[in-house]
């Protein structure tokens, strides 16, 4: 079940420190990498499959190719602003592995032509900030960062930068906007980031764990990789899970692993006498699956897309029968509501709208007109937008009044939940 | 550029490679619902209200945004479009007060215009509304409301692009956004109340028009701006009480689609309570008031009878830059021509100023056709200014002709003139303002007035040399002249009265036009 290839070292504190992690084969891969052409890097991490583990599994190697082929200095950044409501395994991947992004990334840097990367971390994210600051300076005092990198004649600088809070941010564009000093808005595309990006250059965004995977790929080669999981979704994920089950935690294990078994044997199954009633398989804002949908659901991107939800960020969200599902709604209503950047119309009033409406039904006070009306007004929100958010706040509305669509009516009818008995007013 | 072929709503529109649909759209006239997007700025793509189906891809595509390829089959009509566009004006107005009734954009306003030709839905929206800030004072020129912003952002991008003074900004997130000044410095620049011209609904209003006239009594006159020697292209707005407002026309060559805020304040010197309404001869504390033709053709008796008995030299004659190319020609003919007057002055009211420019339009040649002036006196070679002086101290000059300022504001050296050239027995002087300092003149003077801008036809030669004709919109003062009209009187002819525009039962005196809009 639990593969660990990423976390192999995760439980020795000594990793995190440069001369543990060196001890465990760190900076061997760069060594190695710094030897190889570019190009051949590029094509290896395309055979491997890799998919950009941040949210919308883009194939990594194709983004890569998108770049302009010339001299055009060019940027690399690393998306550590890990916001979306759930995930959680960047964290546990900086604060327990510094050196392994790093090494990612510098490898990654040199197959890209990159001199200058940065990790943007998420604002909350303080101690991870001061684990990578840490890391990087050990890094540089090593020779793996600066001028001449083992002799290679490749230089790379390195530098994190801390958000501010905003998960809007996490969207590559809007991440983009922060790192330039300007506020955190996604920016119309095209032009795309890996032609025009960073203060106008060229420039490639990467989840934390999608470059770290990197590195592993390098080491044992794109077909070792691809042992694990499937045609579409090779290699191993780690998934943040949270929610009703006995051992919540960040677990490293080969994409395509049932559901089921995720629940119920690597995390150790539900709190005794409880029943699963669902489950959210990617972050807040993947669609819901019932009971019986997350029974028969395999994690990686094909079989949850065919169960009209996505693999996300890997943020599994176990939810048992005592949880009322107008509550929960609820609640994600409103975090759209407050992170909505606020551009673009349909985004920036839809998801207030949303957020009340959902409120008001949550606390007695829904009309029977209101369920349909949640439908209607997320439909509209659906590919409407500058970036996703729109999307993101859309998606799980719609799941969640269809799929459990007789709860919300009870309430409406009853003003209060079917679940819980009370309303959030009382 | 070369033209590529695409189709718009099934007719088929040629349009240059690089243009984006919805220029497309706006070049072959076709309509399409849109907010942020303004031709003067740059793309922001944030209503999301311009949304057109793109055959071969599978979502909509917002046409600000999107480049035309040869052979692109585009429409806005399909259901789904004109579905999503209707939910866009919705999600527009879910948050929007709704106060059309009171609110001064109303009539020209972008929400109620697309709503009656996108919209017309049943709203849904039960919930309260967001609250926000309300009479924001952004600055000397522009009030916010925040309720009725749909941040479009093209303020923002007007004073980030146009401007570059970077005053305002978007503030806070998601519904609860605001339009807001940067660490409260206000909006203070010279061309701020273009944001109030792009903003598409009422949140942006001007201090000086707001709560002024409902914009549908107003007629529009097309005209140019007397402010500069730039010669923006604009819009005079007006009824019968007087004029209210001025706003930019658009003229790629002269002004863009702006105008500055010195030149929107030329709308106030043409009403009635700043100006001369009828002929005045005399002197000080000794006027008479005349009706304007008996005072025009006294002027010219005695006007002739000098150039008879003392000599043409005895006569010197000073034009400002104010006046039509038409009215300088027909003037010039009769001084020069026909009197042999050699005595003409250039009076340029701020020579140490002229050459200033601000890069964007505001220039330091106050006047509308300096241009136009030294044309018309290049057969004629205007004299120098110190033999006026000596002239006039020496009592050589026994008559002196003024066509003086249409706006005396933008003459400091006003004053100082008019008691340099009151040195002379006799002072006709002519002009549309009401002139304090010519109401003190100690020697016999005879003051007419001119008409403005406004009220007549003609053309200004702007700086760069473009002739650029206007029309006369409407009539202030009824017995004004026109410096040809004057020339005819004076040189002892009849005027023929009925072809001037007559008002309909005379102008109402409009006592609320130079008060300043308060907040």
């Amino acid at each position: 079940m639990e593969t660990k290839l990423l976390s192999e070292h995760y439980h020795k504190p000594e990793f995190r420190g440069l001369e543990g992690y060196k001890k465990n084969g760190g900076y061997e891969v760069l060594a190695k990498a710094l030897k190889m052409q570019p190009s051949a890097i590029i094509d290896e991490v395309k055979a491997s499959g890799l998919r950009g583990r941040g949210g919308a599994g883009f194939p990594t190697g194709m983004k890569w190719s998108f770049l302009p082929k010339n001299d055009e200095p060019r940027y690399l950044l690393c998306n550590a602003d890990e916001g979306e409501p759930g995930t959680f395994k960047d964290r546990v991947m900086m604060e327990k592995a510094p050196h392994q992004l790093i090494e990612g990334m510098i490898i990654s840097g040199f197959a890209i032509n990159s001199k200058k990367s940065y990790i943007y971390v998420r604002g909350e994210y303080e101690y991870s900030y001061r684990v990578l600051r840490t890391a990087i300076d050990e890094a540089y005092k090593a020779g793996y960062l600066g001028k001449n990198i083992l002799g290679s004649g490749f230089d790379h600088d390195m530098d994190v930068y801390s958000g501010a809070g905003a998960y809007i941010c996490g969207e590559e564009t809007g991440m983009i906007s922060s790192l330039e000093g300007l506020k955190g808005q996604p920016k119309l595309k095209p032009p795309f980031p890996a032609v025009q990006g960073y203060l106008r250059k060229p420039t490639i965004v990467n989840n934390v764990e999608t470059l770290a995977a990197v590195k592993y790929i390098i080491r044992d080669g794109a077909a070792a990789y691809r042992k694990y999981g499937t045609e579409k979704s090779a290699g191993t994920k780690l998934f943040s899970v949270s929610g009703n089950v006995v051992k919540p935690g960040t677990y490293e294990v080969p994409l395509a692993l049932p559901l089921k078994d995720l629940i119920f044997n690597v995390c150790g199954g539900l709190k005794p006498g409880r029943k699963l009633k669902a489950v959210i398989p990617g972050g807040s804002s993947a669609p819901i699956l019932n009971a019986e949908e997350s029974m028969r659901a395999t994690m990686d991107y094909e079989n949850l897309a065919q169960l009209g939800s996505m693999l996300g960020s890997g943020a599994v969200i176990v939810i048992d029968d005592s949880n009322c599902m107008v509550d929960m709604l609820n609640v994600i209503m409103h975090f759209y509501a407050h992170e909505s950047c606020g551009q673009c119309t349909p985004c920036r009033e839809g998801t207030g709208w949303l957020s009340k409406i959902v409120h008001d039904i949550s606390h007695g006070k829904g009309k029977p007109s209101d369920i349909d009306l949640v439908k209607k007004i997320s439909e509209q929100m659906m590919g409407k937008t500058i970036c996703a958010l729109s999307d993101a706040a859309a998606m799980p509305a719609i799941s969640f009044v269809t799929k459990f669509r007789s709860e919300f009516e009870y309430f409406v009818r009853e003003g209060k939940s079917q679940v819980t008995g009370s309303s959030a007013h009382a | 550029m070369p033209n590529v072929k695409i189709t718009i709503n099934g007719k088929e529109v040629e349009v240059a490679q690089g243009s984006t649909i919805i220029q497309a759209y706006k070049a072959s006239g076709v309509d399409i619902c849109h907010y942020c997007w303004h031709p003067g700025l740059s793309v922001a793509g944030v209503c999301r209200l311009c949304m057109v189906q793109v055959e071969g891809m599978p979502k909509l595509q917002i046409a600000c945004n999107t480049e035309v390829k040869d052979g692109m089959v585009v429409n806005n009509t399909s259901p789904v479009v004109k579905d999503t566009v209707r939910w866009g004006l919705d999600f527009h107005l879910i948050n929007h007060p709704l106060d059309c009734p009171i609110c001064d954009q109303a009539g020209e306003c972008g929400l109620q215009d697309q709503y009656m030709q996108f919209g017309q839905y049943d709203p849904e929206m039960a919930e309260p509304k967001v609250k926000k800030a309300k009479v924001v004072d952004l600055g000397p020129t522009v009030v916010l409301d925040s309720e009725r912003c749909i941040l479009c952002s093209r303020c923002v991008r007007f004073t980030d692009e146009v401007s570059k003074t970077n005053e305002l900004g978007i503030f806070n997130r998601g519904d609860r956004s605001e339009i807001g000044t940067v660490q409260g410095k206000p909006l203070d620049n010279n061309y701020s109340l273009n944001t109030v011209d792009i903003c598409p609904v009422g949140a942006l209003t001007s201090k000086d028009f707001r709560f002024r006239q409902r914009v549908w009594y107003l007629k529009e006159a097309d005209s140019i701006c007397p402010g500069c020697s730039t010669g923006c292209n604009v819009k005079v707005h007006y009824n019968e009480e007087g004029v209210w407002r001025v706003k930019p026309r658009l003229n790629p060559e002269v002004n863009g689609h702006w105008m500055c805020d010195v030149g929107r304040n030329t709308y106030k010197y043409v009403n009635l309570k700043f100006r001369l309404l009828s002929g005045k001869i005399g002197r000080r504390d000794q006027w008479n008031e005349v009706d304007v033709p008996d005072a025009a053709r006294s002027a010219g008796l005695k006007l002739r009878d000098t150039v008879k008995a003392s000599g043409a030299d005895s006569v010197a004659v000073v034009i400002t830059g104010q006046y039509s190319n038409e009215e300088y020609k027909d003037l010039l003919k009769f001084v020069a021509d026909d009197l042999k007057i050699k005595n003409i002055f250039h009076w340029v009211n701020n020579p140490e100023k002229m050459k200033e420019f601000d890069g964007l339009l505001f220039r330091g040649d106050r006047n509308p056709n300096t241009k136009g002036l030294e044309a018309a006196l290049a057969p004629y070679p205007p004299g120098k200014w110190e033999n006026l002086q000596a002239g006039l101290s020496g009592r050589k000059f026994k008559a002196v002709v003024v066509f003086g300022p249409e706006d005396p504001a933008v003459f400091p050296d006003l004053k100082e003139k008019v008691t340099m050239l009151s040195q002379t027995e006799n002072l006709f002087w002519f002009g549309a303002p009401l002139n304090p300092h010519v109401d003190q003149s100690g020697t016999e003077t005879w003051q007419i007035p001119l008409k403005t801008y406004i009220e007549k036809s003609g053309s200004f030669t702007n700086f760069q040399g473009k002739v650029q004709p206007f029309k006369a919109g409407t009539t202030i003062v009824p017995q004004a002249l026109t410096i040809s009209e004057a020339v005819e009187l004076l040189a002892g002819r009849d005027l023929n009265w009925a072809l001037r525009p007559q008002p309909k039962g005379g102008p109402k005196v409009n006592y609320a036009i130079n008060q300043r809009g308060a907040l």
